[in-house]
């Protein structure tokens, strides 16, 4: 389980968190949503330990993190896979090679469980002849497959979505969807998903929480957040719908 | 009271030197930081082996290309200034004083601050921009002990091979340049070089060179690490890293010839 307690940041003079709050449950999606530059990425980064709060705490498995030493993160991430909004693939090395990278790292895995690993990682993404590609040569829905594969290789408790679907085209990002909806099933890991995008949210996500200029304005399920008769949350979903296209999956 | 225009000044200068304070504690930070972890560095064995072949083995053309032609022109430069009454023997003396002592080691590290460094930069940075170090940082790396440790290494171990390269190089290339150039014999350059040769010169060089190559790679990590502002900035960055290394370079240079000649 992850807890989030009234967490607070700023950047120089610029407060982007006023006080966020929420938890996500064990083998559920969370999805945070939010303008853009509304500090949903950075509440991310928080959650690893990549960046620090000014305020407030974050507790994984009831440690807080901003009491871990940093050894003691480092291992912590590896219960995390992050699919970063760009993949950010190594662009140095093959997909291959992407995704076995931190799995050298670990005595346990022998060639053969790496070579075994990253073959049962691509085939969860869909790119098994993609091994030996560079990222160069792929698209931007093969690039999130395969940043998706990297992340899950080593079996992660956590996975941590940054804008899945941004820049992808509409069957592309159902295509994205739908795995992350299959890896739920079939891994059964918790997530947390940041995405301006309502449409994808509610395709993949059992809980809700909206951001409003820093803050929490609401947690919730689906049928929660759409029966709400809080005027803001009501305005974020119209004006979110206006700029997906007006339709609800 | 303060007129507008020397509040400007004074907001200038503070700014400026607020930012070069600032971005001096960071680069110690991540000194500090690198030495803290250095055992990290041995999870990642590969990279160094890596960063070696590619600094040493990748720079050895330039090397050898700058070294040959800093040798010649040194031949006929020195031929040049002795006066006709002085024995040519002297070349060879004033050639292999100059490039163990001074040449070989300066020219070669302020032509490595901008091979080297600027690709270091070049790498680091388009690997922040593109949230890869973040990757790395997830994926439960230490993206220094990664990077960063390996670089600097790799730049103190293969910068004095480099050199050691070069000199040879440059004495060959002297010893060409004097031939064909200003007719010295061949004999005459070598003994004038076997006479003024001192173990402690081409130490002096190698001892410079490690300096060097800790200088430059860690300026140019430090420039990578720390991109801000897209591809813009690591372009800014890039130049940063050549004009700073280059300038670190040769106010090295000076210290370290005021300290150990």
């Amino acid at each position: 389980m992850i807890s989030i307690r009234d967490i607070r940041k700023s950047f120089g003079e610029k407060q982007v968190l006023h006080g966020v709050s929420f938890d996500v449950r064990d083998k559920e999606t969370m999805v945070v949503l939010g303008k853009s530059g509304c500090g949903k990425s950075v509440l991310l980064k928080m959650v690893i330990g990549m960046m620090k709060p000014d305020a407030g705490s974050i507790e994984v498995d009831g440690k807080d993190i901003a009491a871990l030493s940093y050894p003691d993160l480092r291992r912590l991430r590896f219960r995390f896979g992050f699919l970063f909004q760009g993949a950010a693939l190594f662009d140095s090395m093959t997909v291959a090679e992407n995704i076995s990278l931190p799995m050298y790292r670990h005595a346990e895995y022998r060639e053969s469980d790496i070579r075994e690993r990253v073959r049962f990682a691509l085939s969860l993404v869909g790119l098994e002849h993609a091994e030996h590609l560079m990222p160069s040569s792929l698209s931007g829905g093969m690039k999130k497959r395969a940043g998706l594969a990297r992340a899950l290789a080593s079996a992660p408790r956590y996975m941590l979505y940054d804008e899945p679907t941004t820049g992808l085209d509409l069957e592309t990002a159902d295509g994205i969807n739908r795995l992350i909806n299959d890896l739920r099933t079939k891994l059964g890991v918790t997530s947390i998903l940041v995405t301006h995008d309502l449409r994808s949210a509610f395709l993949v996500g059992d809980r809700f929480a909206i951001l409003d200029q820093g803050r929490t304005l609401m947690t919730g399920t689906r049928e929660e957040i759409q029966k709400s008769k809080n005027e803001d949350v009501q305005k974020y979903i119209s004006s979110s719908l206006s700029t997906s296209g007006g339709t609800l999956p | 009271m303060t007129t507008g225009p020397s509040l400007k000044f004074l907001e200038f200068v503070g700014g400026r030197a607020i930012g070069f304070f600032g971005s001096l504690g960071r680069y110690f930070t991540l000194v500090w930081w690198m030495i803290r972890n250095a055992y990290n560095a041995r999870e990642n064995p590969r990279v160094v082996f890596h960063q070696m072949v590619q600094i040493g083995n990748d720079s050895i053309p330039i090397v050898v290309f700058v070294s040959a032609f800093v040798g010649m022109v040194t031949a006929v430069q020195s031929d040049h200034q002795l006066y006709d009454w002085i024995p040519r023997t002297v070349v060879g003396s004033l050639v292999i004083k100059s490039v163990l002592l001074e040449l070989t080691p300066l020219l070669t590290a302020l032509v490595l601050a901008g091979k080297v460094g600027a690709t270091i930069t070049a790498e680091i940075g388009s690997m922040r921009v593109t949230e890869q170090i973040d990757a790395l940082e997830a994926l439960g790396f230490d993206s220094i002990s990664y990077l960063v440790t390996p670089r600097v290494v790799a730049g103190v171990v293969m910068f004095p091979v480099l050199i050691v390269f070069g000199d040879l190089v440059a004495l060959l290339g002297g010893l060409f340049g004097a031939v064909t150039v200003t007719h010295i014999s061949a004999g005459a350059f070598v003994n004038g070089m076997k006479s003024s040769f001192a173990i402690w010169d081409a130490l002096f060089g190698i001892i410079k060179a490690t300096f060097f190559g800790y200088t430059i790679t860690s300026i140019a990590c430090f420039q990578g690490y720390y991109v801000e502002g897209g591809s813009e900035g690591v372009g800014k960055a890039t130049m940063a890293t050549v004009v700073f290394a280059c300038l670190a370079v040769v106010v090295m240079d000076f210290l370290i010839a005021s300290l150990l000649l």
